[in-house]
């Protein structure tokens, strides 16, 4: 790891005043990292999130940011709340993400005018820039997102399953733009329900689950005896998983 | 045809409800974005106590009946979120829970004092109600709404469209919303006089409503909303001009209801025969996978003839 330091967590107890959700999260991300968030329903995942975003102060443990905290922090939801009939275009949810920067009597400039353009393009979504979200299949809606995270121009882009419900072509374009965004020097942390080939795009994984973290690389990490100690899956699952996997090889030979 | 043209209580009134729409359009087209139609009705009766004790302790005066329906529907509100937060009540029913409470407190105070206006008008209002202090009040309440909107529309629209994200871009990400919800309030007082408690709620849904089947951009369909909530007001003053037992609130408020029902049948995005044939074709309940087709990923909820 030659890039800079861009986050370390040191001891981080996270959760809310009279409960502790997870303890002991300790983890580095570089420029240029993408770091996989797996664990649990309730394991910390979305706690950990808001507490990068800075809605939610750490309970103990330090949160360190070598290179100061960054202006703005990316950042993708998942779209429970969100509302896809509310009547504006693509271009207009992509600019959004430029927001932050704008007070109330400014105007969108030159400079952003072209960073939207190019979002819409590297998404895929210039074509549509112009159709309401009504008219969206939920994988355009997803590549709108991605461009409206792309304007927000952010050093960190916090990514909450980016994936569900999301086929697989889609999926393909959008893990391009993730490595892209590495190879630019961002730094990227995807929460992930499911274990999938989204993992081999990521160079670290932290594993959350009974109040624990571990963190490493995501081959080291995220084994079986892992998994299974983090309470991500059941015995019985594992097992499953391992005899399926026998079989299979068996077949094989 | 334009003899109502020499009254000067027609002209006070086509000007006063001119002014409103300004104001009373964009509040309404964001209660219908933001799903709080229902619960801007909900607040049309909670001012009601505020309006009827500030009545009762000193008449007909402007300055205190805002005051009273301020204090009323902000109490409310303010209640509605801290039950919905506290207990395991829900909002939707914590806010009608108190509206209802703050409605019959209202009727109750009003009828043991034995008001001097007649139930009638302050229900559906009467255009003969308009006097210069009413007026100034519309006036000041269009002015402060269209500049908090110059200010709040960006945060506002965001919040609407993704709460999450914008909760993670901002520090206060209640502030614009809240401001909001006093707009509210603040509307519906200025349109009291003119409308009464019950229809000035009508005005501001209904055009919003019907603007909302046509529009597919913020801009276009809060200049839709604002057009039907101009003309609804103008014709239904005319209506009511000519048949004099009927109170200005329910005739304007139904010439809206005929913008709805013509929008609702020939806009592109309102009701269409082939939906009820083809159940594809319909708008669904839910929102995320359900709705994806999983053959070729594309929403089945989007309408193509």
């Amino acid at each position: 790891m030659t890039q800079p330091l861009l986050l370390s967590a040191d001891a981080l107890a996270l959760g809310y005043r009279d409960l502790t959700v997870v303890k002991d999260v300790t983890f580095e991300l570089a420029r240029g990292d993408v770091l996989a968030v797996v664990g649990h329903n309730g394991s910390g995942k979305s706690t950990l999130i808001r507490t990068l975003l800075g809605g939610l102060p750490p309970l103990a443990g330090a949160l360190n940011w070598p290179l100061a905290r960054p202006e703005t922090v990316a950042y993708l939801g998942q779209r429970t709340d969100f509302d896809d009939r509310f009547p504006i275009r693509v271009r207009d949810l992509a600019a959004m993400g430029a927001w932050r920067g704008l007070g109330f009597l400014h105007k969108i400039d030159g400079e952003c005018q072209a960073r939207i353009e190019s979002a819409l393009d590297r998404t895929g979504t210039a074509e549509i820039a112009d159709m309401p979200l009504y008219k969206l299949s939920a994988g355009q809606l997803q590549r709108a997102l991605f461009a409206r995270t792309m304007v927000q121009d952010a050093p960190l882009i916090l990514l909450d399953e980016p994936f569900t419900a999301i086929d697989q072509t889609t999926e393909a374009a959008l893990l391009t733009l993730i490595d892209s965004w590495a190879a630019e020097g961002r730094a990227v942390i995807m929460v992930l329900h499911d274990l999938s080939a989204v993992l081999q795009h990521c160079n670290s994984a932290l594993l959350l689950g009974q109040g624990r973290a571990l963190f490493g690389n995501p081959q080291e990490t995220l084994t079986p005896h892992n998994l299974i100690g983090h309470a991500y899956l059941s015995r019985s699952q594992a097992t499953w998983i391992k005899t399926m996997y026998r079989g299979q090889e068996a077949g094989h030979v | 045809m334009f003899e109502w043209f020499e009254y000067a209580f027609m002209v006070r009134a086509l000007v006063a409800t001119s002014v409103m729409s300004f104001a009373i359009a964009p509040v309404g087209a964001f209660l219908v974005l933001r799903r709080l139609s229902l619960a801007g009705e909900a607040m049309a009766h909670a001012i009601v106590p505020g309006i009827v004790i500030a009545f009762v302790l000193s008449g007909l005066s402007v300055v205190s009946m805002v005051i009273g329906g301020l204090t009323a529907g902000i109490a409310v509100a303010a209640l509605t979120s801290l039950l919905a937060r506290m207990t395991i009540i829900r909002e939707d029913a914590s806010l009608a829970s108190l509206y209802l409470i703050a409605l019959a407190l209202g009727i109750f105070v009003l009828s043991a004092a034995g008001s001097a206006v007649p139930l009638k008008s302050f229900l559906f209002g009467s255009i003969l109600g308009i006097d210069n202090e009413t007026l100034v009040l519309i006036g000041v309440t269009a002015t402060i709404t269209l500049v908090s909107f110059a200010i709040i529309l960006r945060p506002l629209i965001t919040n609407t469209i993704d709460p999450l994200f914008h909760e993670s871009q901002t520090k206060y990400p209640g502030l614009a919303t809240q401001w909001f919800m006093f707009l509210v309030v603040l509307n519906l007082l200025g349109a009291f006089k003119a409308l009464g408690t019950l229809m000035a709620v009508g005005l501001m849904i209904l055009p919003a409503t019907a603007a909302r089947y046509w529009a597919s951009t913020i801009t276009s369909y809060l200049l839709t909303t604002f057009g039907f909530a101009l003309l609804s007001c103008w014709i239904g003053l005319i209506v009511s001009f000519h048949l004099p037992d009927v109170p200005s609130g329910p005739a304007i408020v139904l010439v809206a209801a005929v913008f709805f029902l013509i929008s609702l049948i020939f806009a592109p995005q309102g009701f269409h025969p082939a939906a009820w044939l083809n159940p594809a074709c319909r708008w669904q309940q839910s929102d995320g996978d359900t709705n994806v087709n999983s053959e070729t990923g594309e929403k089945i909820h989007e309408k193509t003839f």
